[in-house]
């Protein structure tokens, strides 16, 4: 599988040969999959050029940016884009920052929040890229998934450069659609079944102002950081309410009156989860706050503009919350967990403890869109994760599901996944079988259908966009240098 | 061609017109795109009628150019691009399908227009994010499918918004759902288990309604769309500031929209604000204009279920520290417009005569996308040129409305003739192409090209037309919506 001398020359002349390797030693500390090469590009030339070979060659090729999620079949080559790492940009003014595929989100969001600003960052967390697209804990005031891309300097799958919207007219960053018809159609990057074909080298991102610290007082070492002084315009808490329709009245509420930086719906698991630095810690911690709470809640956080902003939002929330029977969980008004969990939650810190530490692995059924709709499902969802938990097949967390609100909760995203142990094969049978099975009624029922399930099933019940994509793939990339399928989470 | 008793047959004979005087009126324009007389006019009743049109176009290569609004058309983008059309009149598709206040969603037709949807959108508690006042026979669907700006700039999230979800019939004859709506299960299986259908993106990893929209028709015709609203307001202040300087006001207008404090909010020179608020003409325009500051920037402060004198008297507390850091003055009218008077008209249509039309009978729009550093520049080479032309800069209407929550700006000219006078419109019409040229030199995006100018402003672009062109063969394989518009 391993390229021929030549077919390497060619690609070691554009990016040197520090920046090659196909050595069967090294190659596998990616992904366990066999690659043809790893090249390392340095910029968007060498990005077109190294296109065009693979086109001249027939050779498939995927990029990485940080490289956390994605499919590789054997015998491709991995462009792995973490040379291309300059922050471009940071537009104050117009509210936008120009970002390379290996700048990561915490390294964007520290330069951003000196200046005032944030942007929107995936819950996956800030060691992600800043690039591609996603969603995240501050969906609520940030937005999320292909909603804040602007203009994408793009190489398409035979190598030409696009550079999308008001790039291309007029060397300018802040807009993405146009002329005509908007090219962000198909310039969305990472989504099951497909990724957009090709390589984006640099993208424009919507800024979003922030009104907190410029750094927080982080002190304490690892594990156990904690803020020295709670921002006087910040406030962090956690309601549980005595119904899920309760929780969504007072959620709603608090997206039409536009009080909350952040709303994110953390189970209490997940709260414990991210409080403590062990398992034995989040095991009892979850026993004890799940006594407290009455049932389903969310995580707020508030974050004041001025002091009078500060003090209005803070008086909508009481009383939101207090209309809707909602009681504050105590642990979280503690100023200790309360800054680490402002913290966490902003700076997107958490993922892995939440999803990876008890049990090792995670399959998870996300779904973004109606968010009142995709609860109802999920209540079913949670109620069938009860016989795995018995069984001691997966963590217990109570059946819960999870999710926020995106743009003052006008969209929303719920997900609701299980825990378990990847050695033991029976609990994984069992999570497949209900993550399956969850699916299936989500499609039956007419909920939702995720696109990444099969899609000689999905596709025909969604109008048969996956032959239209498959068609766009094939205009874009006649030589077949990107691999079909797409990323999986 | 298509055969006339085919037509009859889908819409019926009421619905099917070769009378010249109605041809007439769909061959032209205000725009200065040459006339082309279409073969017919056919109405289509619903989405079943729309389809069985474009398959029969299909067969017969017969271009179809759909029109949603109604007259005075301004843009070129609903005249035949070539002879042989046949233009697909949605007016009759009037049903509001659906309006829901706990998801901020209504679902309509294309020839709904601002006027039909507002009452009952209120009825319920929520309201449409904007256009600047458009004209009475504008369309929602229309405005929306071809990305107009909207006058609430906190609420665009996307340039995309409103948008939610279409249906659309593909050139290719296909049907197709966007975003949410494609499914599972038809619409009405989605209402029945509470979904509506508002998510945008997908299905998958596309964003469809991204290629119907600023397509002019040309990749398919949509047959409903669904569109975010926002809640009314319980309570609103509406303001202006008026000054000579047009880089202050810039400066006021993005941290409005940064901090979030403001729902309407725009600026526009005097010519623009007599030529919308003039009472009595011709006599009131001068009168009203000399009494106005050059610049003037209106906003609404606003407040909803809770607390909404707490949530306004503190937005109020945030500009005043604004306001005093730049030396101006939020009041309550500015020469003799009020604010109240401005946000009365803005949630509304224009009334009649649509205002562009009231100080000379027409109009021509120059309008593109900016960013505020850019603006002055770019405003000093439109006055040059209109002086080089000899229209009175002064006479020119500016509008400057801020988009996507203040990542960029949408500038328009509007330069006010007498269509009866051929030597202004001839002026008008030299100083409209070589406005557009210059302007591009000095980086303006115009992200919607119409009519003579969209080659020039397509041809910079070359690597996004080829990418546009493999998806319009995709789409439109037998290039038959609305030929000749954008690059097809
Ligand atoms: C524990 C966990 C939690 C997660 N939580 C979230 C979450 O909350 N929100 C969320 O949005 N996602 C989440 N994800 C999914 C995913 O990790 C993120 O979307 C991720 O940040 C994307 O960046 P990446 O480093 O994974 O991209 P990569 O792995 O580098 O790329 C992802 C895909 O995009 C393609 N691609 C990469 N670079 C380019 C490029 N330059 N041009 C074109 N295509 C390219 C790749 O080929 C690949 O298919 C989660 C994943 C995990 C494992």
């Amino acid at each position: 599988m391993a390229l021929n001398k030549e077919v390497y020359k060619e690609f070691e002349d554009v990016v040197g040969e520090e920046n090659i390797c196909n050595d069967p030693a090294i190659m596998p500390a990616y992904f366990s999959t066999e690659f043809a090469a790893v090249i390392l590009p340095g910029n968007t030339a060498e990005v077109q050029a190294i296109v065009k070979l693979c086109n001249k060659h027939k050779m498939q090729f995927r990029p990485i940016c940080t490289g956390w999620t994605g499919m590789f079949p054997p015998g491709i080559i991995l462009l792995d884009l973490r040379r291309m790492n300059r922050i471009i940009e940071i537009n104050e003014k117009n509210m936008y920052a120009v970002v390379e595929p290996y700048v990561i989100s915490s390294q964007l969001q520290a330069e951003l929040m000196k200046r005032g600003l944030n942007f929107c960052i995936k819950g996956a967390g800030t060691n992600c890229t800043a690039m591609l697209r996603g969603h995240g804990h501050m969906d609520q005031t940030t937005s999320g998934d292909d909603r804040n891309h602007l203009a994408i300097e793009w190489i398409t799958p035979e190598g030409d450069i696009v550079r999308s919207g008001s790039l291309g007219s007029s060397d300018e960053w802040f807009c993405g659609d146009g002329p005509g018809p908007s090219l962000r159609s198909i310039l969305t990057s990472a989504v099951p079944p497909g990724v957009t074909p090709g390589v984006f080298t640099k993208a424009a991102v919507k800024l979003y102002h922030w009104s907190g610290p410029s750094a927080y007082p982080v002190e304490g070492i690892s594990p156990h950081y904690s803020l020295s002084e709670i921002p006087p315009n910040m406030m962090a808490r956690y309601f549980s309410f005595p119904s899920v329709e309760k929780m969504w009245q007072a959620e709603l509420k608090i997206g039409e009156s536009e009080i909350c930086f952040e709303l994110m719906g953390f189970n209490i698991s997940m709260v414990a989860a991210n409080i403590t630095t062990s398992n034995e810690e989040e095991e009892e911690t979850f026993n004890r706050l799940n006594k407290e709470v009455q049932g389903p809640g969310f995580f707020v956080i508030v974050v004041g503009d001025t002091p009078a902003d500060f003090e209005y939002k803070q008086r909508v929330l009481e009383k939101i919350v207090s209309e809707n029977d909602g009681k504050s969980l105590k642990a979280v008004e503690d100023p200790r967990i309360e800054g680490i969990l402002m913290c966490q939650c902003t700076r997107i810190s958490a993922s892995i403890r939440e999803t990876f530490r008890n049990g090792g692995a995670f399959n998870s059924i996300p779904i973004m869109g109606q968010r009142d709709l995709t609860i109802k499902w999920a209540i079913g969802a949670g109620k069938a994760k009860e016989p795995l938990i018995e069984k001691g097949y997966i963590v217990d967390d109570g059946g819960a599901f999870f999710g926020w609100g995106v743009e003052q909760g006008h969209l929303g995203k719920t997900e609701i996944f299980c825990k378990f142990d990847p050695g033991n094969p029976e609990a994984k049978a069992a999570v497949e079988g209900w993550q399956k099975e969850q699916n299936r009624r989500a499609f039956t029922e007419r909920y939702f259908a995720s696109t990444m399930g099969p899609q000689d099933e999905i596709g025909p019940a969604l109008l048969n966009y996956h032959l239209w994509w498959q068609k766009i793939t094939e205009a874009l990339d006649p030589n077949g240098v990107s691999p079909s399928g797409g990323s999986l989470v | 061609m298509i055969g006339k008793e085919k037509l009859v047959k889908i819409v019926g004979a009421g619905n099917v017109s070769y009378e010249q005087k109605t041809l007439d009126e769909y061959s032209k324009d205000i725009s200065f795109v040459n006339a082309v007389r279409p073969v017919c006019v056919v109405k289509p009743k619903n989405a079943s009628d729309v389809r069985k049109i474009v398959n029969l176009a299909n067969k017969t290569q017969t271009p179809l150019v759909p029109v949603s609004s109604g007259p005075p058309h301004f843009r070129g983008d609903t005249v035949p691009g070539i002879g042989g059309a046949v233009i697909v009149d949605l007016s009759k598709m009037k049903k509001i399908i659906n309006v829901d206040r706990a998801r901020r969603v209504a679902m309509v037709e294309p020839g709904v227009t601002f006027g039909e949807l507002i009452p009952a959108a209120e009825k319920e508690g929520i309201r449409l994010n904007m256009p600047l006042l458009p004209r009475k026979s504008k369309t929602v669907i229309g405005s929306i499918l071809e990305r107009e700006p909207v006058i609430m700039p906190k609420y665009q999230w996307d340039i995309s918004d409103p948008l939610s979800c279409v249906e659309v019939i593909f050139g290719s004859g296909d049907e197709f759902r966007t975003g949410q709506a494609a499914g599972p299960g038809t619409v009405k299986e989605q209402w029945a288990v509470g979904g509506v259908q508002k998510a945008p993106y997908g299905p998958g990893v596309a964003s469809w309604h991204r290629l119907i929209q600023g397509a002019q028709g040309t990749m398919g015709i949509v047959t409903w769309a669904s569109m975010r609203c926002e809640i009314l307001p319980s309570l609103e202040e509406p303001f202006v500031v008026g000054s000579s300087n047009l880089d202050t006001l810039l400066e006021m207008i993005s941290w409005l929209i940064r901090l979030r404090m403001v729902n309407e909010c725009f600026i526009l020179n005097n010519t623009n604000l007599a030529a919308i608020f003039t009472k009595k003409w011709p006599r009131g325009y001068q009168n009203l204009k000399d009494s106005l500051p050059a610049w003037t920037l209106f906003y609404t402060v606003a407040g909803y279920e809770y607390l909404p004198e707490e949530r306004i008297s503190s937005h109020i507390k945030g500009i005043t520290e604004i306001t005093q850091r730049l030396g101006v003055e939020a009041v309550k009218a500015a020469g003799g417009v009020s604010a109240n008077e401005i946000l009365k008209a803005v949630q509304q249509p224009s009334g009649e005569p649509y205002w562009k039309l009231r100080y000379k009978g027409a109009c021509e729009d120059i309008f593109f996308l900016t960013i505020n550093d850019k603006l002055e520049g770019q405003i000093g080479v439109m006055n040059e040129l209109a002086e080089k032309a000899d229209y009175s800069a002064s006479e020119m209407g500016v509008y400057i409305q801020p988009i996507v929550q203040g990542t960029g700006c949408h500038c328009e000219f509007n330069l006010f003739y007498d269509p009866g006078n051929p030597s202004e419109l001839n002026r008008v019409r030299g100083l409209s192409n070589s406005a557009v040229k210059s302007l591009m030199a000095k980086d303006a995006f115009f992200s919607r090209p119409y009519g003579e100018n969209a080659n020039m402003i397509l041809n910079r672009d070359a690597a996004t037309v080829a990418v546009l062109d493999k998806l319009k063969k995709m789409f439109d394989p037998n290039s038959i919506m609305n030929p000749g518009k954008v690059c097809f």
